[in-house]
């Protein structure tokens, strides 16, 4: 029996590290290779040697595909890929293939500069990894082998972000990664066909939540940045160097734009140019409103945010500074935060979750007194806000994206258990839909129907159109032919052609069936009955009394006779080629519930 | 463990049994139990418990409650797990019953919560931290934890699974010690009550006609060879080998791939000297009846082993050939009319012929294989290819190794893959269509063509070799990784050619393939894709690094545009690209080798300087700019900054914009530069190794005040000063470092009896100053000024601080206890928002 089977080695009931390894019709796939940023020691990765035990990785490994840039999602690509051996084709969007060394980079910089991590990938190896993959474009159906085929759709989410399918032959997987249904200030909403998958595995980060609308995040953002500013303080906004980053310049861009505001923003990186440059290049991956400005004006090209000089922070006044990294771990946002933090008037804006063992993570849980090198003590006077900018698809959200690719069943990850039970017994419920939810290790395994691909002749197809009635997808038509099974290869050709390819000779086969009758009468008169009962019945069909007293209903020949042992009872002799086999067996079963009284 | 951590473990203890404070970081709990591992480590477990009796009733405290998490409730039982470790920690445990509480069955074994994998998990890795001791396996036999281990053999998570089969493993070797370091006994009979437990079960999983039991068997007798050889086990091997046998004669052979994994293990095991005879029989056995998909790997992994008999070594090896075998004989004809490979090189192959199929017949698995399908024939082709590619450099390898039938194999694979191969049989052609535009494949035998390289080789087949790869590289159709793979393999075959001395260091056909390679490297270069162009700039790199020196290497490369579109390559639109440009046009300035077109020498490489100067202060990203720095480096290293008229003003200009530089490893490598400056002025650094031949001091290239104001000249301080208190700490680190190598150098010039400049008359500017972020240029320092204020520093101190990670605090048990606090019941919601 054929089947799908999934496990995730991450991101099952949790958040964080995606990575899930699907086996479809024998082909083997992992979604994703994400990275956990909260351990400093291999367990950052996903446990690959559960991988590794089934013989080479290449060999196992049909493709990897990453569903966008964030590093949860790809951030341990070029370990797996130049460390662990992978070497095999790796896809993952345009968007995704151009942005996605960038944040790695920023994070092995990251990493290298705050020191103490181990067994980390160098720039060669991301360059060597990013080597490896395969571009696709949205909707564009890519043959990894020959059996084995994938198609990305629009996700939302961040720039690039794609739902991938998944199909060999028949049997199909749809793989959602993270994902938006309502658009937002840059990106569009995700969409996908009815493909109707054997599987849909989906996100479910707010598997429970109706979240506010993102207007209002963004209205209470840009309150608490101009408030700050207007009474003088400064606004320090740690971020990794893409996307969340860019969402935020948008909003303030526009807002001082409109305010005609002239405090100072900086982004401090330098990398913000060679972001912009990809959100400019992607265009067309961007919402409608993005695309319709981008005529009279680049949104990415940004009028009041400047490049920041380590020595702006010691200025006196206002001003606004996107910093890296962005859980305040190292580097410059780190520093600048220290400098600032002891001031009432400044604000620090934290945009995105931070990892316990940063300095992000203790502010965010409301610690204020901050032990320092040097048993040096900080306190934190500055005003310390958590806003989540985060773009997933909420519970609407995701019923909305299963009722659309209406799969036969849906699997949960990246969420937590106790949301994720929830969301299972709606779908369960509300769509009746199979729904599973494994943990990071145990597999799911899903029975699927067996499906072997046949050919059809073009003779038998024009044949078939020639009788009218053009085909349509949602009336299925029945379709005779003879099957021809050589060399592994499945034919439907018409049975004429079989024969002179087989050189055949035909053999006329007739199914005979008796029907026994209660009837007084002469056999000639039985099936004159017989004739009237069917021609008043079967008003499509040519029903004919023949000279020698039977009856014929298309290739059905009926003959009427009468046992010697009981004249009171006619016999009638009924029978069909196999080519009229549903109607025989229809006349069959009419003639024995007995003919309709004759008027007397 | 320190005062602080004890005083906030008992709150902390609170929070993870109040089930309205969840602990918000999944991470938390992990980093705690590595601290406990840690503090148990150091110190008894038991006073440990008696002095923080919080820690006993956390343990017991999670029994009672009903709705705690499972994250909480698998982390105590991994907890409970490192403190009874300790023999008389676990007696402490036993005597508040609360062992058997946490492992036995009225414990989460019996609960709602074991339906969660991560409590089963739990329960396992507590038990594998707590059997060290022999109170412990009395322990695991009373209340029956093996025959619950048995079951999670089979658990539906892999992880849980996997651990149940290692614990059980554990179990045994602790059970056949007898719980201490005492003798081995190896009558099977005389078995501990445990082991022989666990060996029936074993047993019994080892007849089980469920493919997944013989797999767990197999797995865990794996387990055992591999991590003990202490001499029971070959006790072990001789009571369960009969019916490992038993699985060879099974058709199908169930878990085939577990069997090899094993059959290697016991072959590797160094406890089995001369009683193996029936290993070998059952490994012969094996390799005649597994499929091609299990075969290779037991072959490879035979002929891997030091010790083994020849007449198997023989078998595995043509086990191994086999596919290659077969794809010979489908497209190589016999003597006769040229067959398969170009009409030249029918010679060739007819010699390859022999080599590899004599007296070996068709192995019609094999053939199947290879016509089933394009995913099997690919697959078990890469297998095979990646096999011998393993194998080619190990010195076990076979004697004699087949090196020309192989790097004929090698081709006609090749050649299968690109098309251009006639075949002379129906499987030959059913290969062509199978094979036709396959990078799988072309990928692996480019691989296994570029190992080749490290054997000798007939110089005719080496001109063939290099031909089928210029080819390759040629052709249209070839992908990008397929590409790369072509470069690496290339540049292999080049380095191993064989040298002449009429020719140089290049092998007498070597300068004609060069002209033609070059012809084909012009074309890559201006590929639409990044990666062929970064891919053949890096092999630019390599060449001219290696060959730059020679005349047929620079005639060839200079005949060739190849130069001038590397230059045009600093302006490509890809970073990556930039970077391999610079490296490249760096080497080839080093060696003189600069495009044709250039009038002079000196011209080109003065315009050279210019350009990587405007890349390096206007290129928006780090790669060029890193790139350029390595450049200048290297080049000052090697005494090519001759490029630059004046060397100091070419430091100085360097080391304004490195130190200028929003890239914190732009500004590292200015440091690099910095130094490598100071030791061309004040000498090379001091060997620090002890037992160095102590060579006598050299006397110093100029007085030390000169040299010090040609440091300050250059403003090499003004960057160091500023650099050590730089926001990114590899930075300061470096910049410690380069102070510390001056202040040394300054020692000695002082112990070579110089007179030390007056300092007491200069006042000091505070070194502040420099620190201070400043970024307009200052005038410039005078040498007493930097002496004076070297000796202000304390960089020892600052040394030992930099080494520390910049979140070392943050990461301390002590900021990971306040944190969990902190957190506890703070964060709601939004928690898992990520991303």
């Amino acid at each position: 029996m054929p089947e799908i089977r999934v496990t995730p080695l991450g991101a099952g009931q949790d958040v964080g590290r995606s990575c899930i390894l699907v086996s479809i019709a024998g082909k083997n796939v992992m979604l994703d290779c994400g990275m956990h940023m909260g351990f400093n020691d291999d367990r950052r990765f996903p446990d690959f040697s559960y991988i590794t035990q089934n013989g080479r990785l290449t060999d196992f490994l049909d493709c990897v595909i990453i569903s966008h840039f964030h590093l949860d999602h790809c951030g341990a690509l070029p370990y797996f890929s130049e460390m662990v051996g992978y070497d095999g084709p790796i896809y993952m969007t345009h968007p995704t293939q151009a942005i996605c060394p960038i944040l790695l980079e920023d994070y092995r910089k990251i990493a290298v500069d705050k020191k103490g991590e181990a067994n980390f990938f160098t720039s060669q190896m991301i360059k060597d990894c990013m080597k490896k993959v395969v571009a696709v474009h949205l909707h564009q159906t890519v043959q990894v082998d020959d059996e084995l085929e994938i198609k990305a759709y629009y996700a939302g989410h961040v720039l690039g972000a794609a739902m991938f399918q998944i199909k060999v032959g028949s049997e199909s997987v749809v793989y959602t990664g993270d994902y938006n249904m309502t658009p937002d200030r840059h990106l569009g909403a995700a969409w996908i066909d009815k493909c109707r998958p054997n599987l849909l595995i989906t996100e479910s980060t707010y598997a429970t939540t109706i979240r506010d609308s993102k207007r209002c995040r963004e209205r209470d953002f840009l309150k608490k940045v101009h408030e700050t500013v207007e009474h003088g303080g400064k606004v320090l906004i740690p971020v990794f160097a893409l996307g969340r980053a860019q969402e935020l310049c948008i909003l303030l861009e526009t807002f001082w734009e409109r305010m005609n505001l002239k405090v100072p923003i900086y982004f401090s990186t330098g990398l913000t140019e060679k972001a912009n440059h990809y959100y400019k290049l992607f265009i067309p991956w961007t919402n409608q409103k993005i695309r319709k400005t981008f005529v009279q004006r680049n949104m990415f090209e940004f009028k009041h945010i400047k490049a920041f000089d380590r020595a702006f922070a010691d200025n006196p006044g206002p001003m606004v500074v996107f910093a890296t990294p962005g859980m305040l771990h190292a580097g410059q946002s780190l520093q600048i935060f220290r400098k600032w933090a002891g001031n009432e008037k400044n604000m620090v804006i934290m945009p995105g979750y931070c990892v316990q063992g940063t300095v992000g993570h203790k502010i965010l849980s409301g610690q204020r007194k901050l032990e320092m090198e040097g048993r040096q003590v900080l306190e934190v006077k500055m005003q310390v806000e958590y806003m989540s900018f985060s773009a997933h698809a909420d519970a609407k959200g995701i019923m909305q994206l299963v009722g659309q690719a209406e799969p036969e069943n849906v699997l949960l990850v990246h969420g937590e258990a106790k949301k994720m039970e929830f969301l299972k017994q709606k779908i369960e419920q509300e769509l009746r839909v199979s729904c599973y939810m494994p943990a990071n290790g145990e597999t799911v395994t899903l029975p699927t129907s067996l499906s072997i691909p046949v050919g059809i002749s073009l003779g038998l197809l024009k044949r078939e159109m020639a009788q009218g009635l053009l085909p349509e997808a949602k009336k299925p038509r029945l379709l005779h032919g003879t099957l021809i099974m050589k060399d592994s290869n499945f034919r439907l050709v018409s049975s004429e052609q079989a024969l002179k390819e087989l050189g055949l000779a035909e053999h006329q086969l007739r199914f005979t069936c008796r029907v026994h009758l209660h009837d007084t009468r002469k056999e000639q008169e039985t099936a004159l009955r017989v004739y009237s009962h069917l021609k008043s019945i079967l008003k499509e069909h040519c029903v004919q009394h023949l000279p020698d007293g039977s009856v014929t209903v298309e290739s059905i020949l009926i003959q009427a006779a009468a046992p010697s042992e009981d004249p009171g009872t006619k016999v009638l002799l009924v029978s069909w080629t196999y080519q009229d086999e549903e109607l025989g067996s229809f006349l069959t079963s009419l003639l024995k519930k007995g003919l309709p009284q004759a008027p007397s | 463990m320190d005062l602080e951590c004890s005083r906030l473990l008992p709150a902390l203890c609170a929070v993870l049994v109040d089930p309205r404070q969840p602990v918000a970081d999944d991470t938390c709990l992990e980093k705690l139990l590595d601290w406990f591992k840690t503090v148990t480590e150091g110190e008894s477990s038991l006073l440990l418990l008696q002095e923080h009796p919080c820690l006993v009733e956390l343990l017991s405290h999670v029994l009672k409650l009903q709705d705690l998490s499972p994250g909480v409730l698998s982390f105590s039982l991994r907890l409970a797990g490192i403190f009874a470790a300790q023999e008389n920690c676990f007696q402490y445990l036993q005597q508040g019953e609360l062992l058997p509480e946490l492992f036995g069955e009225t414990g989460p074994l019996g609960q709602a919560a074991w339906a969660v994998p991560t409590v089963r998990s739990g329960w396992i890795q507590g038990l594998r931290s707590l059997a060290q001791h022999p109170s412990a396996l009395h322990f695991l036999a009373d209340h029956g934890a093996v025959d619950t281990i048995f079951s999670l053999q089979g658990d539906s998570s892999l992880f849980v699974a996997s651990a149940a089969s290692q614990l059980l493993v554990h179990i045994l070797a602790l059970s056949m010690r007898g719980g201490a370091e005492e003798q081995p006994c190896l009558q099977g009979d005389d078995w501990p009550t445990c082991a022989q437990k666990i060996m029936g079960h074993v047993e019994e999983s080892l007849c089980s006609t469920a493919t997944p039991k013989v797999t767990q068997a197999l797995n865990v007798l794996t387990t055992t060879f591999g991590r003990c050889q202490s001499p029971w086990t070959e006790a072990l091997w001789v009571r369960l080998s009969a019916r490992v046998a038993c699985l060879i004669e099974r058709d199908p052979i169930p878990a085939a791939h577990s069997l090899v994994d094993l059959l290697l293990c016991v072959a590797r095991s160094p406890v089995f000297g001369s009683s193996n005879g029936n290993l070998w029989e059952m490994v012969a056995q094996a390799l005649s009846c597994l499929g091609p998909t299990h075969v290779g790997p037991l072959a490879l992994g035979i002929l891997k082993l030091e010790h083994c008999p020849q007449a198997l070594r023989t078998q595995a090896f043509q086990v191994l050939l086999q596919p290659l075998a077969c794809v010979l004989k489908a497209t190589v004809q016999a003597p006769g009319p040229p067959g398969l490979l170009l009409r030249a090189k029918g010679t060739r192959a007819v010699a390859i012929t022999p080599g590899l199929l004599d007296g070996m017949a068709d192995d019609a698995m094999t053939v199947d294989a290879l016509l089933a399908s394009k995913s099997s024939c690919a697959g078990l082709l890469c297998r095979t290819l990646a096999h011998l590619e393993e194998l080619q450099p190990l010195p076990q390898r076979p004697s004699p190794w087949p090196q020309v039938p192989l790097l004929g194999a090698a081709v006609t694979v090749l050649r299968l893959c690109d098309g251009s191969a006639t075949p002379v049989s129906s499987v030959g052609g059913h290969l062509c269509r199978t094979l036709a535009g396959c990078v799988r494949v072309q990928r692996a035998a480019l691989d296994f063509l570029g190992m080749l390289s490290q054997g000798t080789s007939p110089q005719e087949l080496v001109m063939q070799v290099l031909a089928v790869l210029l080819e390759c590289l040629e052709s249209p159709g070839s992908s990008p990784t397929v590409l790369k793979k072509a470069f690496q393999a290339t540049f292999r075959w080049l380095l191993s050619s064989p040298k002449t001395p009429s020719c140089s260091g290049l092998g007498p056909h070597i300068p004609q393939f060069l002209r033609e390679l070059f012809l084909v490297l012009q074309k890559r270069l201006c590929s639409p894709c990044w990666e062929v162009r970064d891919s053949a700039l890096e092999f630019l790199t390599q060449l001219s690094r290696h060959w730059g020196g020679e005349a047929d290497f620079s005639c060839a490369l200079l005949a060739s545009e190849v130069p001038e579109l590397a230059w045009q390559l600093l302006q490509d639109p890809e970073s990556y690209v930039r970077a391999s440009a610079v490296t490249a046009t760096g080497q080839l300035s080093s060696r003189g080798l600069h495009a044709p077109t250039s009038p002079q020498h000196a011209v080109a490489r003065q315009s050279l300087l210019r350009e990587l100067l405007r890349i390096l202060s206007t290129d928006s990203e780090g790669f060029p700019r890193r790139a350029v720095m390595q450049v200048f480096t290297e080049w000052l290293r090697d005494g090519h900054a001759d490029m630059a008229r004046d060397t100091e003003q070419f430091v100085a200009t360097v080391l304004q914009l490195a130190s200028q530089d929003l890239d914190w490893e732009v500004r590292v490598q200015g440091l690099e530069l910095a130094l490598v400056f100071l030791g061309q002025t004040l000498g090379p650094p001091r060997t620090h190794c002890p037992y160095a031949v102590a060579l006598p001091e050299a006397a110093p290239a100029r007085p030390l005040t000169e040299a010090l104001r040609a440091l300050c000249h250059v403003r090499l301080f003004d960057f160091a000063f500023r650099a050590l208190f730089d926001c990114d700490r590899p930075v300061a680190q470096k910049s410690c470092d380069l102070l510390l190598f001056l202040r040394d150098k300054i020692a000695s010039y002082n112990s070579l009896g110089e007179a030390n400049p007056n300092t007491n008359s200069v006042e000091v500017s505070p070194w502040r100053r420099w620190a201070g972020e400043q970024t307009q240029p200052q005038e410039d320092q005078e040498p007493e000024a930097v002496l004076a204020m070297l000796r202000s520093l304390d960089l020892e101190g600052l040394q030992s601080t930099l080494a520390e990670s910049s979140d070392h605090v943050e990461k301390s048990p002590q900021s990971l206890l306040q944190d969990m606090l902190a957190t506890g019941g703070f964060l709601q919601g939004d928690e898992a928002d990520c991303y």
